[in-house]
């Protein structure tokens, strides 16, 4: 077992990373004077993953999508009883989601958090998969799925992701569909199970009022020893360019919505995170009411507070996007690409440059405030390949210069989508 | 944790709490007040514009700049109602100053521009400044709009309407459209004064270290303001329709929502929620395990009590073949609970997550704001370990009386467009 402390430098925080001996790394904060708990287990496994092998398989093995998701509800489920029973004895409150790229199981309490992580621990590497089991989860996830339908800020996104990518199951819906799901069976997902849930793919994170000593006893109890299965997986081909460059549909809105997004290179560990940082701050800066486009865009009532930007990004995939409620969504696509043009041109005032990086600092530090916030934070850097407080040190070292190159490269009009929900007539 | 609550004036509570594990400062000011059509939306445009301009920053650009100066402080306002009281709250929050990188006093400059937005507001000759309006406008009736883009909100809204029709809680938190779109500057002003005037104003500031200059700031700006509070009823039983009222809607949708409505004259507010948690808030509730797990009927199937308006909601998405089946399942369990049929693991696991929520009250500086004024509009304040021996008190005889007392009042249903033949 490899122990390691480790501390920002700016805040002062620190953390534990431990590599134990079963093969799983776990993250640690102790945070004095908090209550309450978080505990996060996850698995680098989410909806994109339908390509895999492991060293010993002689061919790749292709799966329905939506099966990471299905798989999720399902580890819920042991022989004896469900997963919520047990943690019903102890209070703890409990849950799990899929993402584009990884599955988390958590719990959150302020009391018997060892009993909470020894359930955790147990349920997690105990799948119980049946026919009958499979069958009845059929129905509840059909209307899961129904759900986020008749979701419009969902279908915008998704909309947008599939004008941008021609083949990556990013576009795909992370639930899949309801005809997706019914070629799932115990089978394959014991051998999507097996796949990724090997503890050296996977990471433990806990946060709040708890021992470190304690948390890493119950590990050494309760975690099998998992061998490295050499799992690979992998996507297929995707081209620089887009799909399309506009997207609409019509739903049973009360206010229109759109996503303008862009295409970007994808990156992985210490390069991503300066991606992110550069990225973060142009979505930032173009977003600005302080600044001249977004104040005019929203006198004239083309845009409201609502207007945001976002940098979405994960295994081969990343995209800097704009949301919002608009009634004329290509107008504010055309000042975007203005307001990108000219900052390119100009430059980007430093006065503004260190006011969005103060914001960026700010956000960051309250992050480290909240035990929900830095349980989930460990872990994603953990799944994005860096340490916790690297976010604190890259954002330090960003230039102006670096975020309108970051532009010149990425924020191309010839790799922008738009994705508009129109109300129905 | 030190909690501190002085009178300032005339119904104008200040709270300080001091907790030094935080790395951040919170303030919230909230203005109590009945709940009325006719001022809810300028009450609403009112606390709005406070969040965007003030007469030293003049423009939501100008107030937006000094903000992110101040590492990305955040201001905002919100309106909701709480049984027949619209709450407007003006909340703030900044990083504590020791975190500043250039020694800023971020707490000074934020007490200064806070002061500014709510006494000193960006008007003039009776009447905010017209783009300020403008945005807070737009705002109001884009949120309007967008209602329904969140199908479940949009349903859980609407059951509320049929079951609260001719009360104060019939209209939403934050007005009506019609209201929203005649309001005019000098109205939005004119609801300020009156706010500032008649509300109960409860003021909490969470903070590391001791600080009294935030109460000094307010007691000496409220000391030049004219008060004349007037009395807020939160609580008001909703009184139960003659016979049980289904209304629908169509829409196209992939899945249909149902919200059933149930009125009580029970006052007995602990065991109304236990029997909420028993029946249908937690993943081992009985709606949980028998609707979704037993039936796969929904992905969710979920109650609510709300003990302001002597309400209860139970709502669900499901497949409209399905609708009357999960309705009779919603009852069947109902009646379960009726006869008694509570499990050891449902009282002590319901106790259990109750246990486990009260504690993480002070976790963050805003459970701590919510967990006083609840308390405040409660007309009671208590701390969170005695709220959960009041918990432990509660028998199974007591939530038999109080599943007994839920009659069905109303039926909201949003429907699919059927395809016809």
């Amino acid at each position: 077992m490899k122990k390691e402390i480790l501390t920002s430098s700016r805040t002062g925080d620190s953390c534990i990373h431990v590599k134990h001996s079963s093969g799983l790394d776990i993250y640690i904060c102790e945070m004095n004077g908090f209550s309450s708990i978080e505990a996060l287990i996850g698995t680098k496994y989410g909806s994109v993953n339908n390509i895999f092998k492991n060293a010993a398989d002689s061919d790749y093995t292709t799966v329905p999508e939506g099966i990471a998701h299905f798989l999720e509800h399902k580890l819920f489920e042991n022989e004896d009883c469900g997963v919520f029973e047990l943690y019903a004895k102890t209070g703890a409150s409990c849950n799990a989601f899929t993402s584009f790229d990884k599955t988390c199981y958590l719990f959150s309490c302020s009391k018997n958090y060892e009993e909470n992580l020894k359930i955790l621990l147990e349920f997690v590497q105990k799948p119980y998969f049946t026919k009958e089991n499979v069958d009845k989860e059929m129905g509840i996830i059909g209307q899961e799925i129904k759900m986020t339908n008749d979701n419009p800020e969902w279908r915008v996104f998704f909309n947008m992701l599939r004008g941008m990518y021609h083949a990556h199951p990013i576009k795909i819906d992370i639930a899949g569909t309801v005809e997706s799901i019914a070629q799932i069976d115990a089978d394959l997902l014991y051998k999507c199970y097996d796949s990724f849930y090997n503890l050296n793919n996977m990471v433990l994170s806990i946060a709040g009022n708890i021992s470190a000593d304690k948390v890493l006893e119950i590990c050494d109890k309760y975690l099998k020893p998992s061998a490295d299965k050499g799992l690979e997986t992998v996507f297929p081909e995707e081209p620089a360019g887009i799909v399309t460059s506009e997207v609409a549909e019509k739903l049973p809105v009360g206010s229109s919505i759109f996503h303008f997004g862009y295409k970007c290179t994808p990156s992985e560990g210490a390069q991503r995170l300066k991606d992110v940082a550069a990225a973060s701050t142009a979505a930032a800066l173009l977003t600005d009411p302080a600044l001249p486009m977004c104040e005019r865009l929203l006198k004239e009532e083309t845009i409201n507070s609502t207007f945001d930007g976002e940098v979405f990004y994960g295994s081969d995939y990343f995209t800097v996007f704009f949301a919002g409620e608009s009634d004329r969504p290509h107008e504010v696509k055309k000042a975007l690409i203005a307001e990108i043009d000219r900052l390119i041109t100009e430059g980007i005032r430093e006065k503004d440059f260190q006011r969005i990086k103060k914001t960026a600092y700010g956000v960051m530090i309250r992050g480290l405030n909240n035990v929900e916030a830095v349980a989930n934070l460990m872990l994603s850097a953990h799944m994005d390949g860096t340490g916790p407080y690297d976010a604190i040190e890259v954002l330090s070292d960003l230039t102006c210069a670096d975020v309108i190159d970051y532009m010149r490269r990425e924020l191309r009009p010839d790799r922008s989508v738009l994705s508009v929900i129109e109300k129905e007539a | 944790m030190i909690y501190k609550r002085s009178e300032l004036g005339d119904n104008i509570g200040f709270t300080t709490i001091i907790d030094e594990k935080f790395k951040t400062c919170s303030l919230a000011v909230f203005f109590l007040t009945e709940l009325s059509d006719d001022t809810a939306a300028v009450n609403t445009l009112a606390t709005s514009i406070l969040s965007t301009s003030s007469s030293r920053y003049r423009s939501y650009a100008a107030l937006t700049e000094k903000l992110s100066e101040l590492y990305g402080a955040g201001l905002g306002s919100a309106a909701r109602k709480k049984g027949n009281a619209q709450i407007l709250s003006l909340k703030a929050s900044w990083l504590d100053s020791r975190y500043a990188i250039d020694g800023e006093d971020i707490g000074g400059e934020m007490r200064e521009l806070f002061k500014d937005c709510l006494f000193s507001p960006n008007a003039e000759n009776g009447a905010f400044d017209e783009d300020s309006f403008a945005i807070a406008k737009k705002d109001l009736l884009d949120r309007i709009d967008s209602e329904l883009n969140q199908k479940r909100g949009y349903a859980l809204s609407q059951a509320a309407k049929i079951a609260y029709r001719g009360e104060p809680a019939e209209c939403t938190g934050y007005g009506s459209k019609e209201a929203a779109l005649s309001a005019t500057p000098e109205d939005a002003f004119r609801a300020y004064c009156e706010l500032m005037k008649t509300a109960q104003i409860e003021i909490y500031y969470v903070t590391p270290r001791e600080d009294d200059s935030f109460a000094e700031m307010f007691r000496s700006s409220f000391g030049s303001t004219e008060r004349c509070p007037k009395a807020v009823k939160v609580r008001d039983h909703s009184p139960l329709k003659p016979e049980v009222e289904t209304f629908s809607e169509e829409f196209d949708v992939s899945q249909c929502k149902a919200v059933m409505a149930f009125k009580t004259d029970s006052d007995d507010i602990y065991a109304l929620k236990m029997l909420s948690l028993i029946y249908g808030e937690l993943p081992f509730s009985k709606l949980f395990l028998n609707v979704r797990e037993k039936m796969s009927l929904c992905y969710y199937c979920t109650s609510h009590s709300v003990s302001a308006k002597g309400s209860f909601f139970v709502d669900c998405g499901v497949e409209r073949s399905n609708i009357e089946k999960a309705k009779a399942e919603i009852m069947a369990q109902l009646e379960e609970i009726k006869q008694g049929n509570i499990t050891d693991m449902e009282m002590e696991g319901s106790l259990m997550a109750l246990d486990n929520a009260v504690l993480q009250v002070g976790d963050t500086p805003s459970s701590y704001i919510g967990w006083y004024f609840d308390c405040f509009c409660d007309g009671e304040t208590i701390t969170p370990e005695e709220h959960f021996r009041r918990f432990t008190e509660v028998t199974r005889e007591r939530i038999v009386e109080a599943a007994k007392s839920l009659k069905p009042d109303s039926i909201y249903l949003m429907l699919n467009k059927e395809v016809k033949g």
